[in-house]
């Protein structure tokens, strides 16, 4: 069973990168919007492969820390998407105060680098799901994009932001790591989940169209 | 699997529990907008075919009109103008004989100026109906006032009149517009109203022009004459429309009709 999940967990990380790749194929013919997205895409996917490689490729490593790359660019790359979506001055304000905590955290425990940092991961993502929620509201007045990746963020979001605040209390306890295993399964289930969703706005919205109507 | 239900694994349990309730919600809002937006989105389909049955009605209601005018006109032409000359051509006819005496041809000759001159007077008086010289050339102020002179001239109505309105205040065909509402007005009242008497008042001030039109006579129900397909209530509604002026109208049965237009200036319609 576990080795079917470990497979998951591959192909989520290779999935993420073939992501990156097809949403670069029409990068220059669409919005700052899309750009931002691209961006996100193909950064996630580096943070995952690296991680991958540290972790069990060539390092053998503890690659907890890359967590931290993830979650900050996640934010930060996230916050712009949905600045250009909701056009809310606001978006780009927030960014701030929010880096500068994480700042203080690193800086008053830098101990904290090589663990999850659960405070820091809930913030971020909690205010990614609320700009989620707020552009699903503006969708409603009409015909807008992204709406499936929109869908995808705040579902997988909001499930995985418990995932990665437990993260540290999971592996204090003392519970075989078969079981250890089983949310971090769950998350890659998720993330599956929200790569297709991804790939079907893809299809649907930005496949070029290679005939001329 | 089974380590699952051991109490070790409580916390493992009680966070995919959480995972999955907050699973659950996520999917709950996605679906809650999802369905609001399929709700706004025939609501505003049934409001966009509501406006265009309104659309359809109205085209409707203009041909009909356009029919009627078409054959008043016809009318007009046919019992004022062309029934008229057929005689001039009768009599000038008989002026051609060669055998005909001067007393005759002076007979003839007169026969044919007076009708020449009804003719002439009618086709003045129908170019007149169709479109009021005054209106162009004076503006509405000088149109309205012959429009109520010609009114009170019939001596059913007394109609009172005042204006403070300049020349050129409105583009014309805005001003043709008001003068239709009014003329339509006073139509309504001719016909239906058995009033005794019309006030008409036309004023500009600073940034609005304001036209008030009140009579006396037996009122009538606004609801049922706003919907009903009659061609003059809506008519004096959709010329407010095109205008973009404000349009009010108060009747109720016995107690007359007061209609105030209000058209800000400087929002051309």
């Amino acid at each position: 069973m576990s080795e079917h999940f470990k497979t998951i967990g591959d192909i989520t990380v290779y999935v993420s990168l073939v992501l990156g790749l097809i949403y670069t194929v029409s990068f220059i013919r669409n919005n700052k919007a899309y750009r931002l997205f691209t961006i996100y895409l193909l950064l996630i996917s580096i943070i995952q492969i690296a991680a991958l490689y540290v972790g069990r490729g060539g390092l053998q490593k503890s690659n907890l820390y890359f967590s931290h790359y993830y979650y900050i660019s996640q934010f930060v790359l996230l916050s712009l998407f949905y600045f250009e979506l909701l056009k809310m001055r606001w978006i780009k304000f927030a960014l701030i105060p929010v880096l500068l905590f994480i700042a203080y955290q690193f800086i008053a425990d830098p101990e904290i680098y090589f663990r999850y940092n659960p405070l820091a991961m809930t913030i971020t993502q909690t205010i990614i799901v609320f700009y989620s929620i707020l552009y699903l509201y503006k969708t409603l007045q009409g015909k807008s994009e992204f709406v499936i990746v929109n869908v995808g963020i705040l579902v997988y979001l909001i499930s995985s932001t418990l995932i990665f605040a437990s993260g540290n209390l999971v592996l204090d306890l003392d519970i075989p790591q078969e079981t250890r295993f089983t949310l971090i399964n769950v998350n890659r289930i998720l993330t599956l989940i929200f790569q297709l969703l991804i790939l079907i706005e893809w299809i649907k919205n930005y496949r070029p169209q290679f005939r001329r109507s | 699997m089974e380590d699952l239900l051991t109490s070790d694994n409580q916390v493992i349990n009680i966070i995919l529990i959480a995972i999955g309730l907050l699973l659950l919600m996520a999917i709950a809002i996605v679906l809650f907008f999802y369905f609001s937006r399929k709700k706004i989105i025939k609501a505003e389909l049934e409001k966009a075919r509501l406006e265009i049955d309104h659309q359809k009605e109205l085209l409707q209601a203009t041909i009909i009109t356009q029919e009627e005018e078409r054959s008043r006109i016809a009318q007009d032409l046919h019992d004022a103008i062309s029934s008229k000359l057929n005689v001039v051509s009768l009599n000038a006819n008989f002026l051609t004989e060669k055998d005909i005496t001067t007393d005759d041809a002076n007979k003839f000759g007169e026969s044919i100026l007076n009708v020449t001159s009804t003719v002439l007077e009618n086709s003045r008086r129908i170019a007149h109906d169709l479109l009021p010289p005054t209106l162009s050339k004076f503006g509405l102020e000088a149109a309205l006032e012959e429009l109520c002179d010609e009114v009170s001239e019939s001596g059913k109505f007394e109609v009172r009149y005042e204006a403070n309105y300049p020349m050129e205040t409105l583009p014309s065909d805005e001003e043709l517009h008001l003068f239709r509402v009014i003329q339509e007005l006073m139509n309504n009242s001719i016909k239906y109203s058995e009033a005794s008497q019309i006030d008409v008042a036309l004023h500009k001030e600073d940034s609005v022009v304001r036209l008030a039109y009140m009579d006396n006579g037996k009122g009538f129900d606004i609801n049922d004459a706003m919907n009903s397909k009659g061609l003059g209530m809506s008519g004096i509604k959709n010329r407010a429309a095109i205008l973009k002026a404000e349009l009010s109208m108060t009747s109720a049965p016995n107690e007359g009709i007061e209609v105030k237009i209000e058209k800000p200036l400087g929002s051309s319609a």
